[in-house]
């Protein structure tokens, strides 16, 4: 919910030149369609050519699941995204951190080194993370094109990272 | 509440909101403009969550007390000490994603 509602927020200012926008799922997750809906609705009534999509792919860790399960299940996750991502092809991913941006970062990541597509990755670490990265943080800021903190204490410990204030 | 979709409502009509460390209760309460008490329960320590609070009880937008100082907080707080907390600027993504993928 949480993540949904961030992710939400980085897009309300952003032009219809980000379009159409793709919305990649866990398969688990019950609330965040409605909230996806709602948002792309209102934003349907200020831009006529609003569009977008919805997919869904299966989580790739549950909160404190075990590392090596962990390792299994996103592994797996990133071969149900490949075929995803390669349809999709998108320009830029957008992702703020739910293990769900994993593969499909990866998968991504993947797709531009067979020659088949690059995409710029731009992460959002979440306004909850003050001092700390989270788990998907930690393994972006090295695959990430762009990686954006909002607090200054995460400035300092991950120099390569941009620091815009609070933005959601 | 567990079942409600929204506190919004409730959130408006409160005068004091008394929550845990959850980023969502906190932001949702500050932007909402109430004064807001964070209960820390240091027995399910989540470290993670407590980064928020505390950052935001350091730049005084909170109080913040455990259960066994909670009626304690309530009788000696001071809500005017309480600094309102401005809305965070998604326009300065745009204007950054807009500079990063060539979009001026």
């Amino acid at each position: 919910g949480g993540h949904t509602t961030e992710i939400l927020r980085l897009l309300s200012c952003l032009s219809e030149s980000y379009s159409p926008r793709h919305y990649i799922l866990a398969d688990s997750d019950k609330m965040s369609e409605a909230k996806i809906r709602s948002f792309e609705q209102k934003r349907a009534e200020t831009f006529s050519n609003s569009q977008f999509t919805l997919d869904r792919i299966p989580r790739s860790r549950e909160v404190r699941q075990s590392w090596t399960s962990s390792m299994v299940t996103t592994l797996y996750s990133i071969l149900y995204s490949l075929p995803l991502t390669y349809k999709l092809k998108p320009d830029l991913i957008l992702c703020n951190g739910p293990g769900t941006c994993v593969p499909v970062c990866i998968s991504a990541l993947l797709l531009g080194l067979l020659g088949l597509k690059r995409a710029i990755i731009v992460y959002v670490e979440s306004i909850c993370r003050v001092e700390t990265l989270s788990l998907s943080g930690k393994i972006l800021y090295y695959f990430s094109d762009y990686f954006i903190v909002q607090w200054p204490a995460l400035k300092e410990k991950y120099p390569k990272s941009v620091f815009l204030g609070r933005i959601v | 509440f567990r079942f409600k979709d929204s506190l919004a409502e409730d959130l408006r009509r409160a005068d004091l909101v008394i929550s845990h460390a959850g980023a969502g209760s906190c932001l949702e309460t500050l932007e909402e403009g109430k004064p807001l008490i964070v209960v820390i329960n240091e027995k399910l320590m989540n470290n993670h969550q407590l980064e928020l609070a505390k950052q935001l009880h350091r730049d005084g937008h909170v109080l913040y007390c455990n259960c066994s100082t909670l009626v304690e907080t309530l009788q000696s707080m001071d809500l005017s000490t309480l600094k309102p907390f401005p809305p965070g600027q998604p326009e300065k993504f745009a204007l950054f994603l807009d500079k990063a993928v060539g979009f001026e």
